[in-house]
Parts: C-alpha cells; structure tokens; sequence
C-alpha cells in the first residue's frame, strides 16, 4: 500500500526536476577543427534577432558549469583528446548537440588526414543539426527539439 | 611607366632591380609570366639572396611553397615568394626528396619561421638554424617520419598503421608551474580552438607562443586528389568569415593558368560579393573586439546590424555563409535590380550604423581607455615582421592587394587604402570601420555601372601545365595562393597562405612586454583566423614559471590584478 | 501580532521569501539588460529554473585540498547573506532582528558571500580558480571600506549605528540630496562587491572559466549564485532605506530598489568593463577621498548647527 502512495510524490518531483532540466539548459561550444561558418552562426544565436537566452541558453566557460556541448567541426586529431576531456568533465545530466555536416559526417573534410571524421566517433551525440552551415534558427530549432525530447511523454490516464 | 592606379604598381622596374640585386643568379632567371620573376638558385645560397633582398628592402616574404615533383623526377623544390607591390619574386631552391637542408632566412625574415616550419614538417625537409623546429599544424601525435605532402606518402595509410595501439590519451601536465589546460577555448564570440602559451613574470609577458593546428584539416592533400571543381567547393570551406575570399582566389588563379578570362560582370559581381563579405567581417569583428573589452552591448548592436549584410548575403545567394558564387569561369547568379536596389538600401543603414561605431569607438572614454596607446606597432616594425591587412594599415604600410595588385573588377573600379599612422588598437578598430565605408563606395559604384555580358566564360576540364599565383586582399589581409597545373584535371599543388599567419608574429611580439590584462584585446585586434591559418606559431622562449592557458583562460587570467 | 521568530527566519521576511525576492530581482535584473540590448531576454520564471536545475545537478568534486571547505563554503555564503537580511527592512517591515551595530554587522556579512567564494576558489586545486579569487577578494576589499563608509554617512548624521534607530531619525529624508557623493560612492561600492559589469573585472560574467567558481558544478554553485543574488537584494535595500528616504511600505519598497536596480542595468550595458588595475587602483584611492570629504562635510555641518 505504501508504494501506491509514493507514486504521486515521485511523480510531481520527477515532473519538477525535468521542467527545471529543460528550461534552464546552459550550453557551452567547442570547435574541433570547423571552418568556423556553424560557430558564427551559433554565435549569432545570441544575438538581439535571435536570442538564445528567450530559452534559457546561456553560454558557460567552463565545462563544469554546463549541461549542453554544441559542438561544431569534423574532428581534427589535436582537437580530438581536448573534446573528450571537456565532455567528461560535464557533470550529468548532459547532452551533446552536433551542428554542421561536418560535425555529423566530415562534410567537405570527409576522407581529409588530418580529419577523425563526425563528433559521434569521439563522443555519444543526441542531436544533429545539418547544414553548411545551418541558419541560426535551425540551431535554434534543433536546441528546443532537444529539449522537447526531454519531456516525459504525454501521461495516457 | 606613370603609376596608374588602373593598373597596379608598375612591375618592370621592381623586377628589374630585384635582377639587379641577385645578380649572381640572375642569368638563369625567367619570367613565366609579366609580373613574375623566377629565380633559381642553389639550396644553400637561400640565404644568402633573401639577406641581399633584405638589405635593399625589396619586397616582403610572402610565402615559402614546397613543391614535390614526384617519385619519378625525384626533386623537391623549395619555393620562396616575395612580394614588391604587384611584384613577384620566386627564388627556386632545387632539393632532394628524402634528406633535403636549406639555410633558414628567418633572420632576416622573421615571418619565415612559420613558413619554414610547415615545409619541414610536410616534406621533411631540414632547415638549418631555424629559431624554431617544432611542428606548426600537425598534431603531437602525429607518426615521426609521415611528410604529408609529399606524393607518395599516404597519410592516411601511415594513420592507420600507427593506431595500432590506441593513441595516447592527454595527460594533464604539470611540472612544477607549468600547467596546461587542455580546453579548446568555449568563449562566445572566439570560436576557434587554439593554446596559447605566456610566459608571465609578475604581471608582464616575458614570453608568448601559440599552438595551432588544432583547425588543420589537410586540405591542401585533399586538393592534389580532387578535380579542379571539386575543389572550389572544398576551398570556399577552408574559412567560413571569408570563405568567397578562398574561392575568388583560387578561381582567378585557375582562369589564370587556363589562359582564360571572366567576363567583366562577373567579375563586378565578384567584387560586389567580396566587399559585401569585407563589411560583414569588419562588423563580425566589431562585435567580437566589442566582446573582449567587455563591451556587450556593442557586440549585440553591431551583430544585430550586420544581420542586414546577412540577408542581403542570402538574398542574392541563397545561402548566408558559404554564398559560393563562383563557378570555374565566372559567377552562378546574376545581381538584378531589384536586388541592386535592396544593396544600395541596406549599405545605407549599415553605413548609418557604422558612422555610429566609428564615434563609438574613437571618442568613447572608458574604450579608448581600453585600446589608445596599446599595442603600438610601428611602421618600421609592421614592415620587418611581415604584418598584412588592417593590421598593417592602421600603422601606416601602405599594402592593400586591391591597390597595388588590382584583380577582377578592381582595374575598372579602383579601392582607396585606407591608412592611419597611429598603429595602436585604436587606430585598428578605426581603420577597419572606414574600410566598411570604403567597400560600400566601391559597391555603389560597381551598381551605377554594372557591365553587361555573360556571366561565365567556357573553361577547359583539363589545364595545361603551368604555374601562377594569386594574390586577394581578404578582410584581414592578403591571401596568397600558388597554383600548379600538370595538364590533368587536378591540380598539382595548392598551397594557402593565410593573413592570419603573418600577423600572429607582431601581435605576440608586441604582447612580449606588454601587461597581461591587455593580452586578449591585442590578439582580437589582429582579427585573428584561426581556420585559415592551420599553422602554428612558437616565438616563446620559455624559462621559469611560465604559465600555459587556454583562451579564455588567457582572457580571465588578463582580467586579474596586474600588481601581483 | 508578534510574528514567532522561526517564521521569519524561515519564510518571511526571512529566508524562502528572500530567496523568492531575490530570484524576481534576478529576472528583472537580465531583462532589463537584455531589453537595453535590444533583446527578448529569459522568461519570468527563468532564474527559478537555473536555481532548480543546478541544485538537481550531478556535483563533480574536483581535488580539493579540504573536502568539508567545498562543501560549507556555498552554505555559509548563503547563510551569510540571509542572516544580513535580517536586520535589513525588507518591504517596509521592521526587521527581525535589530541591536546597536547592526550596521555595520549587515554590511560584513554581505562580504561573506564573496569572500567564501574567494576561499572556495583557493581551496580548489585549479590554477585559475586561485587567481580568479585572489582577484575578486582584491576588489571586494577595495570597494568594501568606500562602501562601508559611504553607509556611514547616514549613521554619522543620525548619530546612531542602528539602522532602526536610523530609519526612525531620518524619518523619509532624503539623504541622496544632502550627501550626493557618498550616494555616488554607495552605488558604486555595491556594484563592485557585486561584481557587476563593469566591474567584473575578476569573473567577467560566467562565460570565462576561470574565476573562483571554476570547479564548482551543481548544488555548491547553485547555493553561491543564491548567496550572491539574495546579497544584491540586500544591499539594494540597504540603500534605498538609508539614502532615498527609507522605506516605510512595500509600494515604496519596490520602487526605489527596482528603480536603483534598473539604474545599475544601465549601467551594466552603458560601460566597457574595466581592467581590473582601472577597477582597484582608481577606486581604492578616489573612492574613500570622495566618501571621507563627504565625512568631513557632514561632520562640519553638524558641528556648526549644533
């Protein structure tokens, strides 16, 4: 009898934590070796016409105080080892974004030497955003997809 | 031969005196095209010529191209190209491929050491007495002995052998007080991934290096396999802030080597794009130098203006970056005049904008407190380390490639320089904003008199073979492309100077001295690339307690008390 | 009706209000700023979900040289600043608690906010953290002694060191009239404790990594920004009590702090930040001669009409 009525309470919390989760997503950005096209557009985001922070995005510096990695670029080998460090030290619950064709396939840098090839063969990734680059509202739109996807689904009572 | 704007900066005498100066191996000189000089001589009189060059100031060093011949003609070339004006001057250093040594020029040409690294560590080549031997673009663990563009390497081949045991993962290094944080920089408005090094005694730089390489992609590689097309899509990726720049570059450097022309719209239409991407750049940087002095709302102003040169960008494009307007021949879009229209309406408010940051940013107190009188470059010092762009301009060297070295439409609508003497942060911010309204006059006058014709003109599948140069004047400064054909449909070589390149050397020399707080808006004021550069700089010449930071690191650790 | 003390120290005015206040000052404080930066800026319930979303973080416990210090640093910084909060009229309402001295008693313990801050980051093993604090202690001491001075300017012409007793003597008299620099200097002086543009010379906003607050993720970060948010409430209300004429009902309350908050937003966004030798150096000089000459005016002229 006694679980029938933790249920409730656990529900109501677990409701409270992802509202707070999805509506406070603090993101930082690394360039793993992109041409630099998807992180201006990823910085315009922040601009007056775009303004990531109507959503709660704020851009951190330091890793620790993250739960977003939008990453852009096909991977360089130095870049490589700097990527999975600062993924680890985000603390949990984290999402990595990956932004750009080359950031989900290599793009124009596919088959390049000095090119590992898409973020995901470095590190798990939970959105892609195409484009080259994409257009700030797709960042934008690709974001709040994201965060969507983080909302349990619709209660069926 | 009257200097005629029209035509550039008149190259006969300057190659004449260059014969003059190096006129021990002048017999042999050619000039594969009218304003080229090419010079061979033999490896290790290298040094010798550039210190005669040096001694008469002819010229700056504006690129040193390795050059593989292949397997078969077993000879690698060694090609040092300076610049006088619209002036070129080749002196070919004839080399071994395996175990090739040439005497470093850095003495005399500072900017040599990047060069000189690069050519080292793609073709192995050994350059005797180079201040620094470290690697310039290629990662830490890349495989001793793999010399990437070399023909007959393949370096993926050379990867895939080596990852046999799994790559060493990074150590934090600490040694004694070195310490090294290993994190790309996350700041909001420099998003490109570099290590900088300083050297810190109390609170003033005694030392300063970078590490790039963290961008390099292999791209020139990737060319040598890639048709002549194939590569303009490539090469408009090899920066996104100037990515027509690349493009334009290297489609007037193959139209060169085809023996072909663009037709004059085209080539307006070219100018128009170039211009209009010159003041989305300038306005780009506005905001980010806005940035690093803390100055917010000037970033989030200028950027909300620059999205005006943005629409127009995709209006005319289809696409905001990457607007890929060249086609080997000429341009894939025309400019209506509807869109004309919307230009001149646009350069209108941008140009209304801009008069405000231009007051902005040389009356208000607390910003000029932040730029007046830093980083001071002089002419004499801009000059000896090979700086280029804005950069160059705001300390009085007069070296714009749209003056002295027209191309495309620039012959019938000529660029005015735009020059300041004052050298220091101020003088840069100021310099880049009368750019802005110098390329919307340039713009203005192309839309009045736009040349009718075709928009493209046939080019061959396969180019003869044959050698050029190409040289644009990017925002941030001159882009030097070398191109050689070999009568395939790809190209032989591609070798990419970038602008950034040559200015990290009077930056980093200038932050040696300075105080530690003024480091970050010294390194925006360059309006650094880090995507173009792919290079990396070592000017450091460290001691004790130096202090490795990251970026942002760099720009919070700036923001600390000076009086330690 | 006596209110019994645990309530107020609890819920109100005290502790989950003040907390309530200060994430409602927050949001008025961002968008404000991003409204002079021709933005949209966060939604109302937005510094409520930061404050939420970081106390449910995973916390990362870096290596630290005192384990217990990373962990009670972020509390007694809360701590601090909601016991200041106490002897401070918040909405017009007597505080809870009041005794000679409390002036100067609230006044330290807004500094304990950054000043365990500043301890955290030494206790960091992070290179930058140690810089980043040593930093922010130098300014909030070089704008503590203006601040704490320009508070007194008050206490000097009531004769007393009891904001009550104060509040009483003044009895809605604009103090901002009769010593215009010492307001000048107040204003400044919390701004700087705060660290607020343009002078987070020391942080520079939480896009820099390094800085104290380096190391810090989750709970403990979320328990430093609510000591710092419920520190500016304070001081807002310190000000507008001593300086615009009390505030005798809630009405009042909010208009002049939200007015003087708004004014530091556009302050925020108006300056290019400092460097922090501009920040320390010319403050620390020119700061205290300003507020000791307004001293010295106040003291004469009460010694002449006396």
């Amino acid at each position: 009898m006694t679980t029938q009525l933790e249920h409730p309470w656990q529900a109501a919390l677990d409701k409270v934590k992802t509202w707070a989760r999805v509506n406070s997503p603090w993101a930082i950005h690394f360039n793993t070796g992109s041409c630099n096209g998807c992180d201006i557009e990823i910085v315009a985001t922040l601009t007056p016409r775009y303004d990531l922070e109507r959503f709660g995005v704020k851009l951190q510096g330091s890793p620790r105080h993250a739960d977003l990695l939008i990453c852009t670029g096909p991977v360089t080998r130095q870049a490589r080892d700097r990527l999975i460090r600062v993924y680890e030290q985000m603390p949990d619950p984290k999402f990595v974004v990956a932004v750009g064709s080359c950031a989900i396939s290599g793009g124009a840098f596919r088959g390049c030497y000095n090119v590992v090839g898409h973020i995901d063969k470095v590190i798990p990734v939970h959105a892609y955003i195409p484009g080259c680059p994409p257009r700030p509202e797709a960042i934008i739109d690709g974001v709040v997809k994201l965060l969507g996807s983080l909302q349990p689904p619709a209660a069926k009572n | 031969m009257t200097t005629s704007v029209q035509t550039g900066t008149p190259t006969d005498p300057a190659l004449g005196r260059a014969e003059t100066i190096l006129a021990r191996w002048a017999p042999v000189a050619s000039r594969p095209e009218p304003n080229r000089l090419d010079v061979p001589v033999p490896a290790e009189d290298v040094a010798q010529a550039a210190q005669a060059l040096g001694r008469e100031r002819w010229g700056y060093l504006a690129a040193i191209t390795g050059l593989d011949h292949g397997p078969e003609a077993d000879r690698l070339e060694a090609l040092y190209h300076f610049c006088s004006g619209a002036a070129v001057l080749t002196l070919r250093a004839l080399l071994p491929r395996h175990g090739g040594t040439v005497p470093s020029v850095a003495e005399t040409f500072p900017l040599a050491m990047f060069f000189e690294r690069e050519l080292s560590e793609m073709f192995g080549v050994t350059v005797a007495g180079t201040p620094d031997p470290s690697r310039l673009f290629l990662p830490d663990d890349w495989p001793t002995g793999v010399y990437p563009l070399l023909k007959d390497v393949n370096p993926q081949a050379a990867l895939a052998a080596q990852s046999e045991t799994a790559p060493p993962r990074l150590q934090g290094k600490s040694d004694g007080d070195r310490f090294i944080v290993p994190i790309g920089p996350q700041h909001p408005a420099l998003k490109e991934p570099g290590h900088f090094a300083f050297e810190v005694d109390g609170e003033v730089v005694k030392g300063a290096s970078v590490r790039l390489g963290y961008v390099h992609r292999g791209i020139e590689k990737a060319c040598e396999g890639q048709t002549w097309v194939q590569n303009l899509y490539l090469l408009e990726r090899v920066c996104g802030i100037c990515s027509h720049t690349h493009a334009t570059c290297y489609a007037l450097g193959v139209e060169r080597l085809a023996g072909v022309e663009a037709p004059p719209r085209a080539q307006a239409i070219r100018v128009i794009l170039g211009c209009l991407e010159r003041i989305h750049s300038h306005l780009l940087w506005l905001g980010v130098a806005a940035h690093e002095a803390g100055f917010e709302t000037l970033f989030m102003y200028s950027w909300r203006d620059r999205e005006t040169i943005m629409d127009l960008l995709e209006q005319l494009s289809g696409n905001r970056v990457n607007y890929s307007c060249n086609v080997l021949g000429g341009v894939k879009f025309d400019i209506s005049a509807e869109q004309a229209q919307a230009i001149r309406r646009a350069l209108d408010f941008v140009e209304e904008r801009t008069r405000h940051y231009l007051e902005v940013v040389s009356t208000d107190t607390l910003f000029l407190g932040r730029t007046q009188g830093i980083g001071v470059l002089s002419r004499q010092e801009a000059e000896y380390l090979g700086t280029v762009g804005p950069t160059a301009r705001a300390s009085g060297v007069p070296i714009d490639i749209r003056v002295t070295h027209p191309y495309a439409a620039y012959r019938a609508f000529p660029a005015e320089m735009v020059l300041d003497t004052a050298g220091d942060l101020t003088a840069r911010f100021v310099v880049r904003m009368k750019e802005v309204f110098e390329s919307g006059r340039v713009i203005r006058s192309i839309l009045d008199n736009l040349p009718a014709g075709d928009l493209t003109v046939k080019m061959p599948r396969r180019i003869k073979p044959a050698e050029t140069i190409s040289r644009y004047e990017a925002p941030r400064g001159e882009v030097f492309y070398f191109l050689r054909s070999n009568g395939s449909d790809t190209p032989e070589r591609v070798h990419i100077r970038t602008p950034s390149l040559c200015n990290w050397t009077s930056v980093l020399t200038k932050a040696v001295g300075a105080q530690l707080a003024d480091v970050p808006l010294l390194l925006a004021g360059m309006d650094p690339c880090f995507s173009c550069n792919d290079r990396t700089v070592v000017i450091t010449r460290p001691r004790r307690d130096p202090q490795v930071l990251s970026w942002e690191a760099l720009r919070s650790a700036a923001r600390q008390d000076r009086r330690r | 009706m006596t209110i019994p003390p645990i309530i107020h120290l609890l819920f109100f005015p005290g502790g989950l209000f003040m907390l309530a206040l200060a994430l409602a000052y927050e949001y008025v404080d961002r968008k404000v700023v991003a409204r002079f930066q021709n933005r949209i800026g966060p939604r109302w319930f937005q510094p409520a979900a930061d404050v939420l979303k970081l106390l449910i973080k995973e916390e990362v416990t870096p290596n630290v040289t005192h384990p217990v210090l990373f962990v009670a640093l972020p509390v007694l910084a809360l701590a601090g600043s909601l016991t200041a909060a106490l002897s401070v009229p918040i909405l017009g309402l007597n505080p809870a608690l009041s005794f000679p001295g409390d002036l100067i008693v609230t006044v330290y313990l807004l500094s304990l906010v950054t000043m365990s801050m500043g301890l955290a980051g030494w206790n960091t093993n992070n290179r930058f953290s140690l810089i980043g604090a040593t930093r922010s202690l130098t300014q909030v001491f070089c704008y503590e002694a203006p601040f704490m001075l320009a508070l007194l300017g008050p206490a000097v012409v009531t004769g007393s060191w009891r904001i009550t007793e104060i509040l009483q003597t003044l009895d809605g008299q604009w103090i901002v009239f009769s010593q215009p620099i010492g307001f000048l200097v107040a204003v400044v002086g919390l701004m700087g404790k705060l660290e607020m543009p343009p002078f987070d010379a020391p942080k520079a906003k939480t896009e820099i990594v390094a800085g104290a607050m380096t190391e810090y993720s989750g709970r403990g970060l979320g328990l430093f920004h609510l000591g710092k948010i419920v520190e500016e409430v304070v001081g807002l209300s310190l000000l507008a009590a001593l300086y615009l004429g009390g505030v005798s009902n809630p009405l009042a309350f909010f208009g002049k702090t939200l007015a003087l908050l708004v004014v530091m937003a556009a302050c925020h966004c108006l300056f290019t930040r400092l460097r922090i030798d501009q920040t320390v150096g010319v403050w620390w000089r020119y700061g205290t001669v300003l507020v000791l000459l307004q001293w010295i005016a106040v003291i004469l002229w009460r010694v002449m009409t006396a």
